[in-house]
């Protein structure tokens, strides 16, 4: 009985697995916002001039914005002088140039997250670029990259090694006073990655970065940037957790891709931070702005995201599709439970003659969680020819939860055809049935029908990702039957 | 910022004052409500494609004048109401005295009457949703109260011919109440026209409720002419196992906008809602539907088809909202679009919002052109290009049309559709 009762008290126990905080000393601002700290945050990481201009704008931009309320989520309000911008783990200055002059520390916070980053850089052959709070900390797989002439460092080297390129794109998918949260980010983003993949060249590996909210309070601001040459092809991986924490923690994150003639670029996330826990207490809000810019002739971007973390998540990642033929692909499986809030979906902007794009979103509401696809599809007068398929299927587990369908389909040419169907049911008893006659548990079950209903978008997944976005789902559903 | 613009004073003085008491009462007091009322802009959710046609002149504040001759365009056989300019014309209403079935005009109510009746207006509505339907509430000078006592059925169709005279600027505000008592049946035609060429605004409010087991039939036919702006409002609440089909008809104008609000309030009630609407030229028209399933096992059905031609915009926004106890819920619903030209717009939402597990919910949209292979089937069979085209674009939306449960309606729709396609295929 006693090892019954303690093995009880152990499943009990446990909440959140990654939930933890990593003792490191950081260099943290006062929390704040005004033109000194932002001042300070650019001097610390010796940016220049221009540099300090372009977030000074976004900021007196960003003063006269309003927050949007139009999403379907509700949360307190947000006091951005209680936030600090900056926390950087001690001694920036000495960054180490391999995984030994990591810290073991950091180390040993990547193993309880089950990334073993030099396992990962010889086995499956993923450079890592890894963010720990806002600094990068650890770079691998850099030389064989450089040898294919593929950039890929943080965003803070970019601005230094390549101004060019940085001047050039940043800020041109999404600019600074594209909404309240994107104009945050401008003017405050920390670091975050930057890929530059040349003319022609095919990115040797996948590309990825984990990112980490660690110090209490301080806000992430990421910044990413990725552009692909003509008949260039690239795939970045975006992977996240995140300690446990009481006062909900803000992350306004900017994606930018710019994407030439003929180029591909693939972008995959999975989301797994804090939640909140049961009683929809604490938990991060993810407010973040992501967009392609579809550029080039023939050229194609392909969004793939599973969230299942976050106690807010406000997130469209968006085509613009402006060149001839180019396509844009959104795949989404996003999953709600206890309390948590998604508004997301995607936006399909076609401009351009033939632009086609394809949208499956799978949202999965359980506990007494909201759960919203917010969607546009737009056709603008010269989309002769474009085409658009749109499916969103919601599944329902349990009777307190919401799942909603807000699509905006906008069309101003004829020749344009758009599809778009939305369904929304509940795991359904027969199925249900068939399972347990067979002996499997209802937990099981539900696992089992869920991950069958998010097949579609799996398959779009890089192979290491999709087995773990599976056990993600696994784990973020315990407890929602029954 | 520019601060928001609100409706103009000029618009909150009502004319008319032969109203029983309690419902001058409460003209006054939603009048009062809506002082500094903002007009909805781009940036109101459910405006926000069509706020740009919404053009309020002060002189337009002023209500037309009840005198004068109406003339319905439909002759045919049935039961008769007309208003004018709002206000109901006795001498051009044909209607026998009915067991059971009570129509009258509201300056015709005793003021017991009239006082339950005030307690009721707007209580089908959700007024947040439909701002301009108070300004009716507001300015109303004239209505038709409609009530049926339980297992009363009209024999015939009603008509109801909403005319406005448009010789000089102004506004009417048509208003309908139908009390339909329980498994009581009637099947309800508005229709709206103008004669005229000046700037007017008809701003209609109709509701309905549905006692148990009560079965209604509402058509209504928006012909009014390019001079005027149109917002209507429809508003129904239906109880346990009642039947409501609503089928409307819609031709664009400088602003068509028509909401359709619909409450599922008791167990096993349903809905079927149609829609045809076409814009030429510069017109617009933008249907707003919501579906509210309160109560549990009950279905709901949607079916809506728009085409624009030339430089035109149809809007169709379309929301079901499933509560959190309206378990065993079905609802469908359907928009299809047919853009006739590159100048001209569709705009569609389709909107699910569900708070119930289980539940069957689906909807489908599609925007496009026609088909270029079963064009090239009727041409290669020596059908002309022009004659082919007319074909199946009325293929796409005599679907609907024929289901329209009365012939002669059917015929009134069919003329002004085929006038539609003349002038949109001219030369194909």
């Amino acid at each position: 009985m006693a090892t019954t009762d303690t093995e009880v008290n152990e499943l009990i126990k446990r909440e959140y697995e990654y939930g933890f905080v990593t003792d490191i000393e950081s260099d943290t601002f006062e929390p704040g916002l005004n033109e000194d700290v932002i001042a300070r945050l650019s001097g610390l990481k010796k940016e220049p001039e221009w540099m300090l201009e372009w977030r000074l704008k976004a900021y007196r931009r960003w003063l006269e914005m309003d927050e949007p309320d139009w999403a379907h989520v509700g949360y307190p309000k947000i006091d951005y002088n209680s936030i600090s911008y900056y926390s950087a783990p001690k001694r920036p200055e000495d960054m180490p140039q391999s995984l030994d002059e990591v810290d073991p520390e950091l180390l040993k916070t990547y193993e309880k997250l089950g990334i073993p980053l030099h396992e990962r850089e010889k086995l499956a052959g993923v450079a890592v670029d890894a963010v720990f709070d806002s600094v990068s900390v650890a770079t691998t797989f850099k030389e064989p990259l450089a040898k294919a002439g593929v950039i890929f460092c943080s965003i803070s080297e970019a601005i230094q090694d390549y101004p060019e390129l940085v001047k050039k794109y940043l800020g041109s998918v999404v600019p600074a006073g594209d909404n309240f949260f994107a104009g945050l980010n401008s003017a405050v983003f920390s670091d975050g990655t930057f890929v530059y993949v040349p003319k022609g060249v095919r990115c040797p590996m996948e590309l990825s970065t984990y990112f980490r909210i660690n110090a209490a309070n301080t806000g992430q601001f990421e910044r990413t940037l990725i552009i692909a040459e003509d008949s260039s092809y690239v795939s970045y991986l975006e992977g996240c957790t995140a300690p446990m924490r009481d006062e909900n923690q803000l992350h306004a994150a900017v994606v930018e891709l710019v994407a030439l003639d003929d180029a591909q670029i693939k972008y995959s996330t999975v989301q797994n931070w804090y939640p909140g826990d049961e009683e929809g207490k604490g938990g991060i809000f993810n407010f973040v702005t992501k967009r392609g810019a579809a550029i080039g002739k023939n050229s194609k971007i392909s969004w793939t995201q599973v969230e299942t973390g976050s106690a807010v998540t406000w997130k469209y990642p968006s085509c613009v599709l402006r060149g001839e033929n180019s396509v844009g692909e959104f795949y989404s499986v996003a999953l709600t439970n206890n309390y948590q809030q998604a508004d997301t979906g995607t936006k399909m902007i076609h401009l351009g003659k033939n632009t086609s794009s394809t949208i499956i979103s799978k949202g999965i509401s359980a506990g007494k969680s909201s759960n919203a696809y917010r969607g546009l599809v737009k056709f603008g007068p010269g989309a002769e020819g474009a085409r658009n398929f749109t499916q969103c299927d919601s599944l329902l587990i349990g009777d307190r939860c919401g799942a909603h369908t807000f699509p905006y389909i906008e069309s101003k040419n004829k020749s344009a055809i758009v599809e778009h169907e939305a369904t929304t049911s509940k795991v359904s008893d027969e199925q249900m049935f068939l399972c347990r006659q067979r002996g499997i548990e209802p937990e099981q079950a539900v696992s089992m029908i869920v991950n069958g209903f998010c097949k579609e978008v799996f398959k779009e997944l890089p192979m290491e990702f999709a087995v773990e976005a599976g056990k993600l789902l696994e784990v973020s559903l315990e407890g929602s039957v029954g | 910022m520019k601060p928001a613009p609100t409706l103009s004073t000029a618009f909150l003085h009502p004319a008319g004052q032969s109203l029983p008491e309690p419902l001058l009462a409460l003209r006054k007091q939603r009048g009062t409500a809506l002082v500094d009322m903002p007009l909805p802009t781009r940036k109101t959710e459910n405006w926000k494609y069509s706020s740009k046609y919404l053009k309020l002149t002060d002189d337009m504040a002023i209500s037309l004048p009840a005198e004068g001759k109406t003339g319905s365009s439909l002759a045919v056989p049935g039961y008769k109401v007309a208003f004018l300019n709002g206000v109901m014309m006795p001498e051009a209403c044909e209607y026998p005295d009915l067991d059971g079935i009570s129509i009258k005009s509201f300056g015709d109510l005793s003021d017991d009457e009239a006082s339950d009746l005030a307690d009721r207006l707007d209580s089908t509505l959700d007024n947040k949703a439909v701002q301009m339907a108070r300004l009716n509430s507001a300015r109303f000078e004239d209505g038709l109260l409609i009530r049926l006592k339980p297992d009363a059925v009209l024999d015939q169709p009603l008509f109801i011919v909403h005319e406005v005279t448009a010789e000089a600027s102004g506004s009417a505000f048509p208003r309908i109440f139908v009390d339909a008592g329980r498994h009581s049946q009637i099947t309800l035609v508005e229709e709206y026209i103008s004669s005229g060429s000046a700037q007017v605004m008809v701003n209609t409010v109709t509701e309905f409720n549905v006692a148990e087991g009560a079965n209604i039939t509402s058509v209504r036919l928006n012909m009014e002419g390019e001079n005027v702006q149109h917002i209507g409002s429809t508003g129904v609440l239906q109880q346990r196992s009642s039947r409501f089909e609503s089928h409307t008809v819609g031709f664009g104008g400088p602003l068509r906008r028509h909401d359709l609000q619909v409450r599922l309030e008791g167990e096993g009630a349903e809905c079927k809602l149609n829609g045809v609407v076409v814009t030429q030229g510069k017109q617009h028209y933008d249907n707003h539907t919501t579906i509210e399933h309160v109560a549990a096992h009950c279905n709901s059905e949607e079916t809506y088809r728009n085409i624009a031609a030339d430089q035109s915009h149809a809007v169709f926004n379309g929301r079901i909202h499933i509560h959190q106890d309206a378990q065993k819920s079905n609802a469908d619903m359907n928009n299809k679009n047919l853009l006739l030209s590159n100048g001209a717009e569709i705009d569609t939402k389709p909107e699910l919002e569900i708070y119930a597990d289980d539940v069957k919910c689906a909807h489908g949209a599609t925007i496009g052109q026609l088909d270029e292979i079963s064009l090239f089937y009727l041409v290669s069979r020596g059908i002309g290009r022009r004659e082919a085209n007319v074909l199946l674009t009325m293929a796409f939306i005599n679907e609907l049309v024929e289901q329209i449960p009365i012939e002669a309606v059917r015929e009134t729709v069919q003329g002004r559709l085929n006038h539609f396609f003349e002038q949109a295929f001219q030369e194909a």
